[in-house]
This record gives structure tokens, sequence and C-alpha cells, in this order.
């Protein structure tokens, strides 16, 4: 998911990180003094979770956990996703720091897409309906990210279906992954600390 | 407290699953070295998968392409020392591999220089060598050479394994820590400006 240095073109890079820098002002203005700690958390997890790969065919994929960030944290996801990927690039030489505005934005909008989308059903009364959404949840932000890197690399002259159709494939073990992922930590959030929900 | 107490333990829980992954995916590395008349490029992903099928560009420094191929079920690509006419300063070899990954390598003229000087320091020999012993003729001589290196290609693929893996990221403990404290350490600035605002 990490898209390296050198490869997009100065205009994606540009929109990429100017959209970034809104949406990461918007949310620091509108972040509440006492979800701080929970930011950091967060965004050591998704520092964390990058380094745990699934070996797959001739590629490997790993970890992204967007869809629990945005759960959990709403728009601060995109601090929390911009300060652990810098550190990724930074640290690990994962992405990189021109592209870290396009990557940022490639996994934290899914992350917030999610969280207006699951984070009523998600709360709810019955027990199975919030686990089934939860691994919605898990599984659609990682396959909007797989759409929004084929989107930005689409400008680099490769057709869309075909970067689509790889990033998709490749991703397909970890959106099932990630699902059952959200499930097990919705879940269990739900049971042992549901105030971190905001039931 | 309890509850807290269940955090730090999946943290914990999931800085332990890091650790037992030995080699780590998500970014793609490329080695070259030029071996005889051709230079080899090999490339592979950092948990060691080869990249197969995947784009080689060859640019000199002024960006020119020079040629370019795909990479071989071994994640190989090979290809002739282009000519000397051709070569403005340094080789940058890049390779593209899918979604998005792309890594660089650079060949310098010293190394490219080493074949072209081998080549010309042959000829210089050649004459002196059968002035003095007269029984070994030219033939010979390139036997030997060709004898010589092939032992030092054999002898030097291992030294190349070395800097190839010595080249290959591991991923420490210490940096995973290090992140984490410092992802800490920016939230805690945030908090701070937070914190005054108020």
């Amino acid at each position: 998911m990490h898209i390296s240095e050198g490869i997009l073109s100065a205009p994606v890079l540009i929109t990429g990180a100017g959209l970034t820098a809104t949406a990461v002002g918007y949310s620091l203005k509108k972040m509440e003094h006492k979800e701080v700690p929970k930011v950091a958390i967060l965004s050591s997890v998704f520092f964390v979770a990058s380094l745990i790969h699934v070996p797959l065919g001739p590629s490997s994929v790993h970890l992204i956990l967007n869809g629990v960030i945005g759960l959990l944290l709403g728009w601060p996801a995109f601090p929390a996703i911009l300060v652990a990927l810098a550190l990724q690039g930074v640290i690990f030489q994962f992405g990189g720091i021109t592209t870290l505005g396009v990557n940022t934005f490639n996994m934290a909008l899914p992350a917030i897409i999610c969280f207006y989308l699951f984070n009523r059903g998600i709360k709810g009364a019955n027990n199975f309906i919030a686990l089934i959404l939860a691994f919605v949840c898990g599984f659609l932000a990682v396959l909007l990210s797989g759409i929004m890197v084929a989107a930005a690399l689409v400008f680099t002259g490769e057709p869309f279906i075909q970067i689509a159709k790889l990033v998709l494939i490749a991703h397909l073990p970890v959106m099932i992954l990630e699902g059952v992922l959200t499930v097990f930590c919705i879940g269990f959030l739900r049971k042992v600390k549901p105030e971190i929900l905001n039931i | 407290m309890k509850n807290k107490l269940y955090l730090v333990l999946i943290f914990i829980f999931l800085i332990i699953m890091v650790i037992n992954i030995p080699v780590f995916a998500h970014k793609v590395n490329i080695f070259a070295y030029v071996e005889g008349d051709r230079i080899y490029t090999e490339s592979y992903f950092n948990d060691g998968k080869k990249c197969i099928d995947s784009k080689i560009e060859v640019f000199d420094n002024q960006g020119n392409k020079l040629l370019e191929g795909l990479t071989d079920e071994e994640g190989v690509f090979s290809f002739e020392v282009p000519p000397e006419d051709v070569i403005e300063g340094d080789l940058k070899i890049v390779l593209t591999a899918s979604m998005g990954h792309r890594a660089e390598y650079t060949i310098s003229t010293g190394e490219l220089g080493d074949t072209i000087s081998v080549g010309s320091a042959k000829e210089e020999f050649e004459e002196p060598v059968s002035v003095i012993s007269p029984e070994i003729s030219s033939l010979d001589l390139k036997e030997i050479q060709s004898l010589i290196e092939d032992t030092l290609d054999k002898k030097l693929e291992l030294i190349m394994r070395e800097i190839k893996k010595s080249q290959e990221d591991k991923i420490s403990l210490t940096e995973i820590i290090g992140g984490i404290g410092y992802i800490f350490g920016i939230f805690g600035i945030i908090a701070y400006f937070l914190s005054r605002k108020r």
C-alpha cells in the first residue's frame, strides 16, 4: 500500500499533500484534549501493524488496520496515520517523504468513511450484527485503500483496471484478515472496555 | 485499572508478534554487479522473495534511458555493459515492481572502469610475458585468463552474497521501540499545544 518515491507525478503528489494537510489541520482543530492519548496509542498500533506481513504469491502484503483505527478515532485518524507513516518512511524506508501526503490520504480517507458508515452500527445492542458490521468495516477499509492506490497509480500511465485488479487480488487475503481482526477487536472492546467505543 | 492492563497486554502481544517475524515486506531492493562484460541485477522484496517479471530500466547520469527489460523467475536481469562512448558517468538501474514499489541502484564508473581496464591490461601484458617465456602462447594466456576469472567469480560470489545480505534491511527491535517512542513524543507535543489553547 505504500507507494514508493519517484513513481507518482508532481500533480498527484501535490494534490495528495494538499488534501492531507487540510484534513490533518481540520482534525487537529477538532481534536479533544482527552482524546490525544488514544490517538497516540492507535498511531503506534498502525506503525507496528505494517510490519506484520502476509506472504502471498510473488508479492507480499501487510496488515493496515485502517478500519479499526477509523472506527475508534474518527477524524483524528488523519494525524495518527500521518505520524505513523512519516516514521515508517524515515526509519524503515517504507513509502517515502514526498509520497507521504498521498499515502496518508489513501489510508486515512477509507478510515474516516468507515467511521461514518459503521460507527453507529457497531455500538448497537445486537452483538451479532455489530460483529458482522465490524467485519465489513475492516474489509471495506482495505478495499477502498486498494482502489485509491490504483487510482493514484493511473496517472503514471498504467491502465487502471489492470492495476486495480492486481492491487485488489493481492490484498484480498488482507481484507479478510483485517475483517476478522476487526471483529475480534470490536468484540473484545464491547465486552471489556465499551467506553472506548463511546457506548 | 484492570482494563488498562488489558490494553498494555494487547500492545505487548503486538510487539512480540512483530519480533517473531525475521523479515519484513513492503520494500523492494535491487542489487547489481559487474561480471565480465555483463551487468547482473538481482531484485527482491525485503522479505527475500524475488521480483518476477518486474521492469528494469537503465539510465545514464544524464537521465537518458539506455535499455529496459524484465526480470526472470529468479529476479535476475542481465545486460551487456554499454560501450564506453555511450556511458556518461554512473549507470542508474531502476526497478519498478508491482503496486507502486520502486528501487534504484547506481553502478559507478569505477566499477565499470575495472572491467575496461582489465581488458586493456590483458593486451599490455601479453607481449612482455611472451618475450620472457616464449613457450607460453597467447592462447594459453587467454585460457589462464579465463580460468582466473572463473575462479575469481566463484570466490567472489560468496562475498557478493554477503554484501547483498548486509544491504537487506532487517528491522530491529530498537527501531520499532524508538518509532513508538517518537509517536508518543509527537502526540505529547500535540497534547501540550491543545492544553495551552484552553
